[in-house]
């Protein structure tokens, strides 16, 4: 663990609490032909209890930032070259010890920033004493403590992520064997000191021999207890996500059920720690659209419950526009506008983000003058330093073929890269008016 | 080239009342076999008697779930699927389509008439597609082509592109040797790709690209009718406007006709001259796209504008919600409506039926395991056994208070508690048909329009 320097930590969090800030973040591919720049200098924050989406056509390095959160990126290929991305979990309440009371919403837990004096030998303090974690250089074992339980993810194919070879109730119960083993011996009655073969058995370490002991009085009946213990859970978590019968739906092979109920099942799985942050990759691209609505209602409600913030990772506008706060918009492996959702959508300053949305099919355009974007998305194979929207930006002028535009802030919270709202270096500037047809 | 175009100025108008292709009351069953002897034990209607028609020159749009039926639908519109029951005719006048109407309706005996059946027979030798026999067959299949969804499947990945967009013009034997390199040349061109383009490995392009490939093989033939089954799904939208565009442009230079099957509305708003919604094989509602968009005579076209708001319409009418529960079994669909059990509208005369007890049970673990039989008369009659006199008491006061539909309670005739044993029986309804509701609109809803538009059952 390396320490973070603390003035620029300070620097980069604006006012909400932030639970997680990704600076800088390049992650690049190795390929035959060179480098991928699959993501290339990206910085965002993510705000408490915010639902941040993420938007942007296939390739543009959206879900390698959502993966890079978490360690679940192959590497090699991939490498990450620089950057950072600071996670500050959330703290146990200070005035419940984490049973939930009025101060933190029932939660048993805080923010970051107005949390105080906690912290271990794994984090270090800034200077609201909030524990930070650096995600990119914490080891093995700290991220696997981290997956799953303060950082959730749900992925695009609820099909190829659920193990085929594992019914329902398997597949959640290692979530709580994993994370929750305290508590699993609380809830079978059995002392937090419990030592050997039954804490093994609660934390899925399961030794040599193990099984023989299980299966042995005393432990046999702890084991049934412990068992017990372990299924109530599961079937909270199941019933949460509003599955019509849990009890049942455990013994399921994910074979058995339909897109959207292995998407809950799914759902039930990321949530069920309590996530600080839950990283939704496209959880409804798979469904139906009737589904679909019902997946997002149900993560907006659990979302509210448990103030979980949510990097909402998409493609579709029109479901950004519903269901989130603030909106990036990635294009070519950088965000290349950020900014509330109401924002983007009334004023959107980037041409790239104008041309998204007026590329979605709407009851105003003319049949056949949809306003497509010309060309394709560039190679990402060593780009020069230029707006790699140049070339199908239809208001570029030369400056954009020569300088690389910054995100500049634009309004409140609105940023933009693009020279069109921010001075360019030399050469003319581009213009709404100039559109180079 | 010039020679197509010149035929098409010849085409008649869009808007006469000659059909292009004509959907006639079609079926499509899948058998669901079982054990050693493989034995049908039922069907999946994956379509149960669908009828609409597709003019030159227009856009028919076809929506629905997943699992509705839309794709066999599309299938066996294209020939790919042979049909169950009904028909499907191409390029049927207007007098021999009044006339089939006419013949094929049922009369007081059951079964056509011996002369009429000649004159039936007649039709369908010159126009049914599964009939059509020689220089017939060819000229409808060449005339109807088709665009899959996944171009990845539907590109032989050892062929070049060359070879997969003249191999229709080999086929029909329209051109050879520099010739047909030319019209594949002039083919690209149309679809945005080029010469250089020609001898390439179809994973060399991008998902875009390859549509733009799948669609370049459909216009070989200079077809009159392309089939386009989810052609954007799994694209991004700025590709997926591209790609618009393109059919757009298409249409209006060669007077094809699209049927373009799809799940996303706002594509179909763009698209479709008229809509054709389906459910669970059935149409539940078909009109002009404005007017249907406007104001849905369907509950479940309702639905499906609410799960997908339009972006631009910030002041949408619809809140953004989805829809209660999942599409039930196609092999043995709901009496009545089939849309009933998902329907927030749903009237006591929609066809309620036994299933939905079992259904609403099924809510309630504890209810659910000790039901031990269901005993049928018919689908709106049977007895319920239960283990225990509780669990059945338990059901009957679920059934009388009100954690099952309102509906469901108003449309129950009987129910009767014997110690373990609950009689339940519904009003037996018949199928809820297809209405006309004005020209060219017909839905399948006992419920009025202003009913549907206003959001509340009254």
């Amino acid at each position: 663990m390396q320490p973070v320097d603390q003035e620029k930590a300070v620097q980069a969090r604006p006012r909400p609490a932030s639970v997680a800030s990704v600076r800088n973040l390049r992650v690049y591919f190795q390929s035959k032909r060179g480098m991928v720049h699959a993501v290339d200098g990206v910085s965002f924050d993510i705000y408490d209890g915010e639902t941040l989406g993420l938007v942007g056509e296939t390739g543009c390095g959206k879900s390698v930032t959502g993966r890079s959160f978490l360690k679940l990126l192959p590497v090699p290929p991939g490498k990450i070259a620089s950057g950072s991305i600071q996670f500050k979990p959330h703290a146990t309440c200070r005035n419940c010890d984490g049973n939930g009371c009025p101060s933190c919403e029932g939660t048993g837990r805080q923010s970051a920033a107005n949390s105080r004096g906690r912290s271990n030998e794994k984090g270090i303090r800034d200077s609201v004493d909030a524990e930070i974690v650096e995600l990119l250089e914490i080891g093995r074992e700290e991220m696997r403590r981290i997956r799953g339980d303060r950082i959730a993810m749900i992925f695009q194919d609820p099909g190829k992520a659920l193990n085929p070879t594992l019914p329902i109730s398997e597949q959640l119960s290692e979530v709580f064997l994993l994370h929750r083993t305290s508590e699993l011996l609380e809830a079978a009655g059995l002392p937090a000191s419990t030592g050997g073969a039954l804490r093994r058995f609660a934390s899925q370490e399961q030794r040599f021999g193990d099984s023989l002991l299980m299966a042995l009085p005393p432990n046999r009946a702890f084991r049934n207890r412990l068992v017990g213990a372990l299924n109530k859970m599961v079937i909270e978590a199941l019933g949460d996500t509003q599955v019509p019968n849990p009890a049942k739906l455990m013994a399921r092979y994910p074979h058995e059920l339909s897109g959207g109920m292995k998407q809950r099942v799914m759902i039930a799985q990321a949530l069920a720690c309590n996530p600080d942050i839950l990283i939704a990759d496209e959880p409804t691209t798979a469904l139906d659209v009737t589904v679909e609505a019902r997946i997002l209602e149900l993560i907006k409600e659990l979302q509210k419950k448990r103030r979980t913030s949510v990097l909402y990772i998409s493609h579709d506008l029109s479901l950004v526009r519903r269901i989130c706060d603030r909106v990036a918009v990635m294009y070519a492996g950088k965000v290349v506008e950020i900014g509330s959702t109401d924002a983007i959508f009334r004023d959107p300053r980037h041409p790239y983000t104008r041309g998204l949305i007026s590329a979605v099919p709407s009851a105003g355009a003319r049949r056949g003058e949809l306003a497509a974007i010309r060309g394709t998305v560039p190679e990402l194979v060593d780009p020069a330093p230029t707006c790699r929207f140049a070339g199908r930006c239809p208001f570029e002028a030369d400056s954009c073929r020569r300088f690389e535009p910054e995100l500049k802030p634009v309004s409140n919270g609105h940023a933009v890269a693009c020279f069109i709202d921010s001075a360019a270096p030399s050469g003319r500037q581009p213009t709404f008016q100039s559109a180079a047809v | 080239m010039s020679a197509a175009s010149q035929l098409n100025s010849d085409r008649s108008p869009p808007g006469c009342l000659d059909s292009l292709l004509s959907v006639r009351n079609v079926r499509k069953y899948f058998p669901i076999r079982e054990g050693a002897l493989q034995r049908i034990v039922g069907h999946v209607r994956a379509v149960d008697g669908v009828s609409f028609d597709i003019r030159r020159g227009e856009t028919v749009g076809l929506v629905g779930e997943s699992g509705c039926g839309k794709t066999t639908l599309a299938r066996c519109v294209s020939g790919l699927t042979d049909i169950t029951g009904g028909g499907i005719y191409f390029d049927l006048p207007h007098k021999q389509a009044i006339l089939l109407g006419q013949l094929s309706s049922p009369n007081a005996e059951g079964g056509p008439l011996p002369g009429h059946k000649q004159e039936l027979e007649r039709i369908d030798t010159a126009h049914r597609i599964d009939r059509l026999e020689g220089e017939a067959g060819r000229r409808f299949r060449r005339n109807c082509q088709m665009v899959f969804q996944d171009s990845f499947a539907s590109l032989n990945p050892r062929h070049l592109v060359f070879d997969l967009v003249s191999r229709p013009l080999r086929v029909y034997r329209e051109a050879t040797g520099s010739e047909l390199t030319e019209r594949v040349v002039e083919l690209l061109e149309q679809v945005g790709l080029g010469r250089q383009h020609l001898y390439r490995y179809p994973h060399q392009f991008s998902g875009g690209q390859r549509q733009r490939i799948s669609i370049a093989r459909a216009l070989a033939l200079n077809p009159e009718i392309i089939v386009l089954d989810e052609p954007t799904s799994a694209l991004d939208v700025s590709v997926q406007a591209q790609i618009l565009n393109l059919l757009n442009e298409l249409q209006s230079q060669r007077n094809l006709a699209f049927l373009f099957v799809t799940h996303d509305l706002s594509v179909i708003h763009h698209m479709a001259d008229r809509v054709v919604v389906m459910y669970l094989g059935k149409v539940s509602e078909t009109g002009d796209t404005g007017e249907l968009f406007k104001a849905p005579h369907h509950p479940y076209t309702r639905a499906l504008m609410e799960a997908k708001p339009d972006l631009e319409d910030e002041s949408s009418k619809y809140e953004f919600k989805g829809l209660e529960g999942t599409v039930p079994d196609p092999a043995r669909p709901p009496r009545g409506c089939r849309f009933h059990t998902r329907c927030e509208f749903a009237t006591e005369s929609c066809g309620w039926e036994i299933d939905d007890i079992v259904r609403c049970l099924e809510y309630d673990p504890a209810a659910f395991e000790t039901l031990s039989g269901v005993e049928r008369r018919s689908d709106f009659d049977a007895v319920l056994t239960f283990d225990d006199a509780k669990s059945a008491n338990r059901l009957a006061e679920m059934l009388r208070s009100g954690a099952v539909p309102k509906a469901l309670q108003d449309s129950l005739s009987k129910l009767e508690l014997r110690d373990r044993h609950v009689s339940v029986a519904f009003e037996e309804v018949d199928e809820v048909p297809l209405t006309s509701r004005g020209p060219g609109r017909a839905a399948a809803c006992v419920l009025d329009p202003s009913v549907i538009a206003s959001g509340r059952n009254g």
